[in-house]
């Protein structure tokens, strides 16, 4: 058990606005008291050691404070709103009140203590989550949403080390479409914790393009997960980009209840020195005919680790299920490591899984050809390191997009440095 | 323009070349045969600068420069140019961008200005029109899910685009049907001139119908064994490689 300070945490959940989150919140701390955070000992967290974030989590709560939001902050937030033909939610520190005041077509916002969810089984991530949370986001997609909607979290910890925790619940109405963009930064050099909550609803007919991004600081640990329920004859298609972050812990849940609905999902992640990032995937094919991809790939140089564990579960009576899951990773250094496993568990007929995963280094025949041709080694391996990576690229949605992730991919890729490619 | 004199190359943990020579001079195409197995592959990778192929003895002058310890793009730069027996393909890197960035490293090796995006659409172009490729393959990954026979030419293509001043073919000539055979060899004689020269690696006389050489050379057990002009390629055709190989060791 990583161990909680539980009667700090219960005195800071009291001190919190009442409404209609009480009882939530109460379920979790008792949640908490029970559990505590994931350790390594959970077969789920084998190789993701959460005690900093246990540790952090310990003395924030003694002094919990939240710093202002700094000019630096203030500059990145404005630099990716000018990203063009997106509607931009800001929620900086935690802060909902920016988004609230937004009023955009086919869309409504409301604050989550205002209907407040059925209590839910809470793991300890989420009970965290729900007891610290001093309020979260409901947005509803109706007819009407024209352009893709970005959900832009930044989290400044310049002033003191921080903690923040983050609640949307996204519904998208039968028949509806919903292009939406996750973006997460950090500013600042005290280390900071987030701990992040999406539920995605969709209704029969409809379709959701999702984009995750996430560019935090090396100092900044986050744990995200998404639950997303597809509906009947409904897609889900998203791509993710974990291009920084000192600990990152993914958790993606996609529920596949009724025929004909269909998920498919992208990742790249990107992890150098003093990284982890540890991407968890389920999908739940309760009935068939239902689809689901999955395709993961990783970039791991200097002394660093990645994980990548993706479950397909095949129910009693999902018959004509088709589901796929690969993982290819990229070792530039012998100091890099990646635990990858595919998982597949099957209680159906007439099914279709397929998985693979690959772990290997730069393809030396590729690599001559290039030079072969006139380019430098170093222009040589830095081109076959786009090349692995653009392929995720190409697949992403929300083309809104596009050419921001193309030159931030080029500026993270720019950083692998020299001295890791030459190994 | 290209002088191996007593070559030994060690690859895989074997000599497989034992003092081989050649001498290769302006305007001169060559053709190089024999036996697989013989090391014809050998040297072709040995003269491009793959690490994997170690010169133990014995040296490659081109343009009177040794180049045994020149890295594989100090070669190309200089303007030596393989064509691969089997061309990599490499999903993510765009075909028009390789040979873009190709071209550009030569032209700055020679002092010049890259090449503007115009010019450089208008030369792809029509070196392809030349060798009966659609366009289309221009923005595909290089050698992307290509046939055997559209690798073939796209190497050609790259040979045409980058003028080299000597180019090796390594079994060019290999797994193509006769249209793809013509186009390939056309795009190579257009390039046959006084300043250039053109060293075929081949295991079949077939290429030799549409390409003449100068001169042909029997490649045996890691030497040249036996020269002559192109008569010798009809020969070998009709008679195999045995007799020669027998003349030799006699």
């Amino acid at each position: 058990m990583n161990a909680l300070d539980i009667d700090k945490l219960r005195a800071h959940v009291e001190g919190l606005p009442g409404g209609g989150l009480d009882a939530i919140r109460q379920q979790a701390v008792a949640t908490l008291a029970e559990t505590g955070l994931p350790s390594t000992r959970d077969e789920s967290f084998k190789y993701t050691d959460l005690s900093e974030i246990g540790q952090l989590s310990r003395t924030w709560l003694e002094h919990p404070t939240r710093g202002q939001v700094s000019a630096e902050t203030e500059r990145r937030i404005a630099d990716v709103t000018a990203i063009a033909d997106v509607d931009w939610l800001v929620i900086a520190n935690g802060d909902l009140k920016a988004a609230l005041t937004r009023s955009l077509p086919g869309l409504s916002l409301e604050r989550l203590s205002e209907s407040p969810p059925p209590l839910p089984a809470l793991q300890p991530l989420t009970a965290l989550n729900a007891a610290l949370l001093e309020d979260g986001l409901v947005i509803r997609v109706g007819a009407g949403q024209q352009r893709p909607l970005g959900l832009l979290v930044v989290d400044d910890a310049s002033e003191a080390p921080g903690l923040s925790q983050l609640r949307i619940d996204i519904e998208v109405a039968a028949g509806q479409s919903l292009e939406l963009v996750e973006y997460y930064l950090s500013t600042g050099d005290e280390a900071h914790y987030s701990n992040a909550v999406l539920h995605l609803e969709l209704g029969q007919g409809s379709a959701a393009r999702h984009l995750r991004l996430q560019d935090r600081s090396v100092r900044h640990s986050q744990t995200q997960r998404l639950d997303v329920t597809v509906g009947r004859d409904a897609a889900f298609t998203s791509a993710s980009f974990d291009l920084g972050g000192r600990l990152t812990r993914n958790d993606l849940n996609i529920d596949l209840p009724r025929a004909g609905s269909r998920a498919e999902v992208a990742g790249l992640y990107l992890s150098g020195d003093g990284q982890h990032v540890d991407n968890h995937t389920l999908v739940d094919h309760r009935t068939g005919p239902t689809v689901s991809r999955q395709e993961y790939r990783g970039i791991l140089f200097g002394r660093s680790r990645a994980v990548w564990n993706g479950k397909a579960m095949v129910h009693e009576g999902a018959d004509g299920t088709d589901a796929e899951q690969a993982n290819h990773n990229l070792l530039l250094s012998e100091h890099a490591e990646i635990d990858t496993k595919p998982e597949l568990e099957i209680y159906a007929e007439d099914v279709r899984c397929a998985h693979g995963t690959t772990v290997g280094q730069l393809d030396e025949r590729a690599l001559f050809y290039l030079r072969s041709r006139g380019l430098d080694a170093d222009e040589a391996r830095r081109l076959l390191v786009h090349a692995f990576a653009v392929q995720v690229l190409a697949a992403a949605p929300v083309d809104a997009l596009k050419p921001h992730l193309d030159a931030l991919l080029d500026t993270k890729l720019a950083t692998i440095n020299d001295a890791s490619l030459s190994i | 323009m290209l002088k191996i004199d007593n070559l030994h190359v060690r690859t895989g943990g074997a000599e497989i070349l034992h003092g081989l020579t050649l001498a290769v001079n302006a305007g001169e195409v060559h053709a190089i045969m024999g036996p697989n197995g013989s090391g014809k592959s050998t040297l072709a990778q040995a003269i491009a600068g793959h690490e994997d192929y170690e010169v133990t003895d014995g040296s490659i002058e081109f343009l009177g420069e040794d180049i045994a310890e020149l890295d594989p793009e100090e070669r190309a730069r200089a303007g030596l140019f393989l064509g691969f027996q089997y061309p990599v393909e490499i999903p993510g890197v765009n075909n028009a961008y390789l040979l873009k960035a190709a071209l550009n490293a030569r032209r700055k090796q020679a002092g010049e200005d890259e090449i503007d995006a115009y010019e450089f659409l208008k030369l792809a172009k029509e070196k392809m029109a030349l060798l009966g490729m659609d366009p289309k393959f221009l923005n595909r990954g290089v050698n992307e899910g290509f046939s055997g026979g559209e690798k073939k030419r796209n190497e050609i293509l790259q040979m045409a685009v980058l003028e080299p001043k000597l180019a090796i073919l390594d079994e060019t000539d290999s797994g193509l049907d006769i249209d793809a055979l013509k186009a390939v060899a056309q795009g190579v004689n257009a390039l046959r001139s006084p300043d250039r020269a053109i060293v075929l690696v081949t295991h079949y006389q077939r290429l030799l119908d549409y390409i003449t050489p100068d001169f042909v050379h029997v490649l045996s057990g890691g030497r040249i064994i036996h020269s002559g002009d192109k008569s010798l390629a009809t020969e070998l055709e009709d008679r195999g490689y045995d007799w020669v190989v027998e003349a030799a060791t006699a």
